[in-house]
């Protein structure tokens, strides 16, 4: 398995008390799989994928238990320096939302992409430039050999967004954690990106995290689904699975909340209330105020029920 | 209820002037929901200003129930900002954070009217209500609300004066999932209740669709095609249109994606392509597109493409 997360909980130690943020994840992502981390703003799926990097708030994050397997090799107990020589942007690289905050404005774009070649000791001198060029290439940006010294505004949204793509693939890293890459694009633009994230793990085989609040963007590029809600991982499987017949009242009603396109006009299934304070969150299932098959049950933590074939959700009614 | 003729906004910059929008014609009928649909920098929030009257048109005429609004004299435009409100995308920026909600609903109601403490209270309680925020939020300050609370927030003093318009910009674009039914389902159970008119202004196709009665998709300033959203969407004649819809990743995983539908990116409206302005990212361009600015053909009862694939057929 290229990753396997076990149990992981990072919490932040704010001054108003312990926010759960991550809370018992468990995943695992396949070489040359995509796997989607689909939820709402504040249900942890970012502070997810930036634990797997150790990129925590500064004072306050803390991982407190779990494991993080990179091809067998624990992460967790790798000390700062190991992880940003071996890990960060090397083996494990990550794509942010905005292109225009991950970039900075003031050096070129050559700069840039050779920033972690360089810093990795991948190539130097006339090697690193045309590794930089090959890998403007691969992102597709015409005739790169003329644009090394452009800097940031020089390029329009879309581009900007390849070359972030560049920046992360230079070092042919095994994982790829790209968080809702394709939000800040407009949807004729996004199409573009989604089809060279394909072509990045198509070409590469590298394994990736979709991290995403739209589940149209997971549908179309994810074999695997997780939802997460809470900052809990509530249920999991394959994509089909997901979208056709999921099993956790909050995955049903998130599919179901969304207007879609040619369908019929009918009133949205709205989600009563909102989700809950991850400081002292409840003790039980954490949708369980929202949910419409609430039961006495519900006030314990639910377990997480094996449906067979990869897919498992955690629900109390899928017990009985 | 609500005419744009012509409108055409042009913006002098120091590279130039920014043609933001571009002879814009379309009719908001009464009770209904107009969308103006379109990708970033087409203007479509421009337009919303004008209508609005926090712009000025470079050309052209907005009429509300038949009179011009850039002539109405003080007391007609008093009039007319009593009618039209409206409703932004952000709501943590377009609340003021420092005001408690009661001074934000009662502001809008002070600048029109002096009702006393008593009757103040009773009509900010009474949108609150409509809203579903209990009379005691009044008490409290933006902040301590959730983003689609604040943005039922807004929604209240939109509804304050008791408007006939409301210009609904990106309502729920920065709110969750889960929150942006409850807020959609709001604005249609408040549409159905007061006979309001809307202006939607979005990105979201599939939003688009579920949301409103006609619709205007706009390309670079310009409008590619508009007819009841039904007539569009099921049967959409323009290039970019169908492009658009055909970018919308589904929640269906075996819904394929066309990656082809449009290529290359949007141009800057500092120097918008010669004739249609999609012309150089269009799979059917042909000989007159770079040349000559489409004009609106008929493609049924109130539906109008800007295509010059359509001229033979309407011929």
């Amino acid at each position: 398995m290229l990753l396997q997360v076990e149990n992981l909980r990072m919490h932040l130690h704010l001054r108003r008390g312990v926010l759960q943020a991550v809370d018992g994840i468990n995943l695992h992502v396949a070489e040359g799989e995509t796997l989607g981390l689909v939820g709402e703003s504040g249900s942890g799926k970012t502070l997810t994928g930036l634990s797997l990097l150790r990129l925590l708030p500064k004072g306050s994050g803390r991982i407190e238990t779990g494991s993080i397997r990179l091809d067998g090799q624990e992460l967790t107990t790798l000390t700062e320096a190991e992880l940003a020589r071996d890990i960060r942007g090397r083996r494990i690289a990550m794509i942010m939302q905005d292109p225009m905050t991950s970039l900075n404005p003031v050096f070129s774009i050559g700069d840039q992409v050779g920033g972690p070649l360089r810093n990795h000791d991948i190539a130097r001198g006339t090697a690193l430039r045309s590794a930089i060029v090959d890998v403007l290439k691969r992102v597709r940006i015409p005739s790169p050999e003329d644009r090394l010294g452009d800097y940031p505004h020089q390029f329009s949204g879309g581009q900007r967004q390849r070359i972030v793509a560049a920046m992360a693939i230079g070092c042919t890293p095994r994982l790829l954690v790209a968080d809702e890459p394709t939000t800040a694009l407009d949807v004729t633009i996004q199409v573009q990106i989604i089809a060279l994230l394909r072509q990045i793990q198509h070409d590469a085989g590298v394994g990736i995290i979709l991290i995403t609040h739209d589940l149209g963007v997971a549908a179309s590029l994810c074999r695997r689904i997780a939802v997460m809600y809470a900052g809990q991982i509530v249920e999991t499987g394959p994509v089909r699975t997901i979208y056709r017949t999921p099993s956790h009242p909050y995955t049903q009603a998130l599919l179901a909340a969304i207007p879609r396109l040619h369908s019929k006009r009918t009133r949205l299934a709205a989600i009563p209330g909102q989700p809950p304070s991850l400081i002292e969150p409840p003790t039980g299932c954490r949708f369980a105020a929202r949910c419409p098959l609430r039961m006495d049950q519900c006030a314990e933590p639910p377990p997480t029920v094996d449906l067979g074939d990869g897919h498992s959700a955690a629900c109390w009614k899928l017990t009985h | 209820m609500l005419e744009l003729a012509g409108i055409t906004k042009h913006y002098r910059t120091r590279n130039g002037i920014v043609r933001a929008v571009e002879d814009v014609s379309f009719t908001v009928p009464p009770k209904g929901t107009m969308a103006l649909v379109g990708e970033s920098g087409c203007g479509k929030t421009t337009i919303a200003k004008i209508i609005l009257r926090l712009e000025r048109p470079t050309a052209g005429i907005v009429r509300f129930e038949g009179a011009d609004i850039a002539t109405m004299s003080r007391a007609e435009l008093h009039a007319y900002r009593r009618q039209v409100a409206a409703v932004f995308q952000d709501p943590y920026s377009s609340l003021n954070p420092r005001l408690r909600v009661h001074s934000i609903i009662a502001e809008p109601i002070l600048a029109h009217e002096r009702p006393g403490r008593a009757e103040l209270d009773k009509r900010i309680a009474e949108v609150l209500d409509i809203v579903g925020l209990p009379a005691t939020a009044a008490t409290l300050y933006p902040h301590e609300f959730s983003g689609g609370q604040r943005q039922r927030i807004a929604i209240a003093r939109a509804l304050a004066l008791q408007p006939r318009l409301m210009v609904l910009d990106e309502p729920v674009s920065a709110l969750d999932v889960s929150i942006r039914a409850q807020v959609l389902n709001l604005l249609q159970d408040i549409q159905a209740e007061f006979g309001l008119t809307y202006l939607i202004i979005a990105h979201d196709l599939a939003l688009v669709e579920h949301f409103s009665s006609d619709v205007a998709v706009i390309y670079l300033g310009r409008v590619a095609e508009a007819g009841p959203t039904e007539k569009v969407f099921a049967n959409p004649r323009h290039p970019y249109t169908q492009a658009l819809l055909a970018a919308v990743p589904l929640p269906d995983p075996d819904h394929v994606l066309s990656e082809t539908a449009a290529t290359g990116e949007i141009a800057s409206a500092l120097n918008p392509p010669s004739g249609c302005r999609f012309h150089p990212r269009c799979p059917h361009v042909f000989a007159p597109c770079s040349v000559v600015v489409p004009p609106a053909y008929p493609a049924g009862p109130g539906h109008h493409v800007a295509c010059h694939l359509l001229k033979d057929l309407s011929a």
